[in-house]
This record gives structure tokens, C-alpha cells and sequence, in this order.
């Protein structure tokens, strides 16, 4: 069953037309296409950091306009970013402060490693992020965003930064902590190996969307 | 106490040798500013000289409509100010820095020449002294909280777009950064009353003693002036950022544009 589609005509900017695309609930999604054919923008469509000019996306069947609480459907359907930001201090005052931006109390500490488990960065909680290297800053930040517990995941290229060793072990614990937890993810990247070995479902924008 | 020393034009010419130490010591270190220099001079010399004479026109006839309207182009000279100093904002944020000044400055002018004084609103002699002062703060202050909050934003696009993306309302992304511009916008107040009377005795306290005016009279006036200076400052930046930094995101599709 999808949780998200969109028919095809979506477009965010004129240059991008999408397809029909559709996302099934509970799935391990990859988008795939060449750079500069609107997958990053999809996933911002998606979490509604981005609106369309023509065409519209639906959530459980009910179109994501400005017409709902944004905030709380942002809140269900999380795009980690490419570009990582983590505040200066440690990892949990970075958790602290995420959670505080979205004005609610950070979970447990025992929680934050926990998270820090799956996303294969669990440094000491204390420990100052501008020591760690892009890898490990990138794994932090998701492991933030995974703490989030949406109902869907939207992850743009999260293994940019790591060795493909690394990427593959955090796949692999994050594909079987989502499948337990029944949350949806759609990642965009660019490995086809990835691609090949933890796809439930490869998305190719990149034969589509253009014109 | 004495009535100041009218001063003779040749007498007060005397005073622009003092620039040539200025223009000497620029030559020396090779501070190429001279031009600078002359020009500032000479803007001054003529601004003040106008100055003069529409003022002692106007307090030779008075009449409200003279006051009101050096008031109004106080005030309108003060926004083009703070606007001409912060270029490439939105037209919304533009509307409420004047709208903010234009108010908050009336507002403190008003009470401090009708409530406290006890003059009447049109009297020139008060409301476009007091103003002058009243705006000239005012400017300066929501000038530099803008300023600030415009670039502390600059280079934050990774981070407000995670804090975006992460869930977290524009409005509380935003908010620390609207604090921080408040804050440096009234620190230069504070200083200057922590500094008052132990450094320097303030512009308007030694124009007043040395035209004659008692010093407990001119110390409650330099007060009551600081307490106006630093409630306008404070009032007009508030006003300007945290109405202003409303503009920054839709709010409907909670979005910022920056």
C-alpha cells in the first residue's frame, strides 16, 4: 500500500517534471537518477520544505497542502538533509537542542545511544562534536534524526561521507530497526551496490523526469 | 551664572586650525582619508549652518505646523537611514522599521516634552531639540539590531534548513537570532549611561550649563533624556525585529525565505 505518491505533472521547478511515483508503506525505497534530476527535491516535496508549482503529493490519501499543520506532518515525514548541521558542543547537548527547537523534551540518555548504536557512532555522549570527523558527524545526525521516530524517513544521500564497510553496517542496522519499528524510508543514493543490496524498491528518476 | 560667551566669527574660525593637526597626523601615516576629511567638514559646517537658520526662523514664528513638520522630517530622514543601511531586506520588513520608529520616536518625544516637561507638543523650542536627540539614538540603535540580525542569518542556510527539515517551527529557529540583534542593539545605550558624568559630562548637560542653566537643573534634564533614549531604543528595535523577523518565513507553509 503507498503511504506517498504523487501523479505524474508534479513539478517544483518547470524543468522537472516528475512521474507517477508511489511509496509503499513499510518499504526501503531508493530514488536513483543522474545529478540534477530533482531527487533531493522530491524528498523536500515530500516533507513539504518545498512546494510544488503544479501537481500535487498525498499523504494517506489526503494532499499535503498548506491547508494542514505543516509542523506536525514535517514531524511525521523527517527529510535528514544532505548538508549536515550539528551545533558546537557535545553530542547530547546536540540532541537537546534538536529536541528543543521542536519544543519537546530530549529522550533518555540510555535512548540517545541507542540511537547512536544503529547509526554506527556511539562515541561517549559527552563527546564534542567539532572533534569528530565528516563521517562520524554525518552518522551523529542521523542517528539525531532517527531518535525522531517518524512514520517516514526520508534520508538524502546518508552514506555521502562514509567507506562503503561503514555504510553497509549502518544500512543494515537502520533497514532492520525501521522494519521493526514499521517506519517507511526513501533514500537517495548514488551506489549502486547499496542500491542493489538493501532495495525493497528502486525508484529511477533519472530515465523520467526530465523535460 | 554667567550667559555663554557669544562667539565672534573670527573667533570661532579659529577652531578649523585644529583640523590641520588631524590633516597632519593623516599625511604622517599615510592615512589616505584627507579628502574624507574635508568633505565631512565641509557637510557639517554647511548642514549645521542651515540648521541655524531654519531654526532660529522657526522660533522666530512659531507655529504648529513648522514644528510638526521638522519632526516628520526627522523621523522620515531617520527611516531612509536605517533603511540605506540595511539594503535587500523585504518590503514588509522595510514598512515595519519605519512604522516601528516613526511610533516608537513620537511616542517617547511626546511624553517627554508634554507629560514630563509639561511644554506644549508644538512648542519648537523642546520637541525639535528633544527629538533631534530622541531620533538620532533611536536610529543608531535599530539600525545596528537589524544589521545584526541580518548577519548573523547570512551563511545559516545548512542549519536553518536542518532545523526545517528536522520539524522545528520558523518562528522558534528563528527566535535566538532576533534576541541576540535586540541585545547588541541596546548595548551602546547601557554603556553610555554607565559611562555618564565620570568620563565625559553628556552634550545636552554642557550645552545647558554653559548657556547658563543650573547643574541640578541640567542633570535632570540629562536624565530624564538618557531614561527616554534608552525606553525608544529598546521599544523601536523590539518593534523592528521581532514584528520584522515575522516577514522572514511564510507562515502558512512554514518556510523561510532567506
Amino acid at each position: 500500500m503507498a503511504i506517498l505518491q504523487s501523479q505524474r505533472g508534479l513539478q517544483f521547478i518547470q524543468t522537472i517534471t516528475y512521474p507517477d511515483i508511489a511509496i509503499a508503506e513499510g518499504k526501503f525505497t531508493f530514488l536513483t537518477g543522474e545529478s540534477g534530476c530533482g531527487k533531493s527535491t522530491y524528498l523536500r516535496l515530500l516533507n513539504a520544505t518545498a512546494l510544488p508549482i503544479a501537481g500535487k503529493i498525498e499523504y494517506r490519501g489526503a494532499a499535503i497542502d498548506v491547508g494542514m499543520d505543516i509542523i506536525e506532518y514535517r514531524r511525521k515525514v523527517v527529510l535528514t538533509p544532505q548538508e549536515v548541521y550539528l551545533f558546537d558542543g557535545t553530542i547530547e547537548g546536540n540532541f537537546r537542542k534538536y529536541y528543543k527547537m521542536r519544543e519537546e523534551s530530549a529522550p533518555e540518555r540510555a535512548k540517545m545511544e541507542q540511537f547512536l548504536r544503529i547509526c554506527c557512532s556511539l562515541f561517549p555522549l559527552d563527546t564534542r562534536c567539532d572533534t569528530l570527523s565528516g563521517g562520524e558527524r554525518q552518522r551523529v545526525f542521523m542517528a539525531i534524526f532517527l531518535s525522531f521516530n517518524p512514520e517516514v524517513l526520508l534520508l538524502d544521500e546518508p552514506t555521502s561521507a562514509l567507506d562503503e564497510q561503514t555504510a553497509k553496517r549502518m544500512l543494515t542496522n537502520l533497514k532492520s530497526h525501521c522494519q521493526t519499528q514499521g517506519i517507511t524510508v526513501v533514500v537517495v543514493c548514488h551506489s549502486d551496490e547499496l542500491v542493489r543490496q538493501f532495495a525493497d524498491i528502486q525508484i529511477d528518476l533519472g530515465k523520467e523526469a526530465r523535460g | 551664572m554667567n550667559g555663554i560667551v557669544e562667539l565672534q566669527l573670527w573667533q570661532f574660525s579659529l577652531v578649523y586650525l585644529l583640523l590641520v593637526v588631524v590633516a597632519v597626523i593623516m599625511k604622517c601615516c599615510h592615512i589616505d582619508q584627507t579628502k574624507r576629511m574635508a568633505v565631512a567638514s565641509v557637510r557639517m559646517t554647511v548642514q549645521l549652518v542651515l540648521a541655524g537658520l531654519v531654526l532660529t526662523y522657526i522660533f522666530e514664528n512659531p507655529s504648529p505646523v513648522f514644528t510638526l513638520g521638522y519632526l516628520g522630517m526627522m523621523i522620515v530622514f531617520t527611516i531612509l537611514r536605517v533603511l540605506g543601511n540595511n539594503k535587500g531586506i523585504n518590503l514588509r520588513f522595510q514598512l515595519t522599521i519605519a512604522a516601528s520608529l516613526a511610533l516608537s520616536g513620537i511616542f517617547v518625544i511626546f511624553f517627554f516634552v508634554v507629560v514630563v516637561v509639561g511644554e506644549s507638543i508644538f512648542n519648537p523650542q523642546y520637541v525639535i531639540t528633544i527629538g533631534g536627540m530622541v531620533m538620532g539614538n533611536t536610529m543608531t540603535g535599530v539600525s545596528l539590531g537589524v544589521k545584526t540580525l541580518r548577519e548573523s542569518l547570512m551563511g545559516q542556510r545548512v542549519k536553518l534548513n536542518a532545523l526545517i527539515c528536522a520539524g522545528a517551527k520558523p518562528k522558534v529557529i528563528l527566535r535566538p537570532f532576533v534576541e541576540r540583534a535586540l541585545e547588541t542593539a541596546m548595548v551602546p545605550t547601557f554603556n553610555s549611561m554607565i559611562g555618564m558624568g565620570i568620563v565625559s559630562l553628556p552634550g545636552m548637560m554642557t550645552g545647558q550649563i554653559l548657556s547658563g542653566t543650573l547643574p541640578q537643573t541640567a542633570i535632570l534634564y540629562q536624565i530624564a533624556i538618557m531614561i527616554s533614549i534608552c525606553t525608544v531604543v529598546t521599544v523601536a528595535s523590539f518593534c523592528s525585529l521581532y514584528l520584522g523577523y515575522q516577514t522572514l518565513y511564510r507562515s502558512p507553509e512554514q518556510i523561510i525565505d532567506i
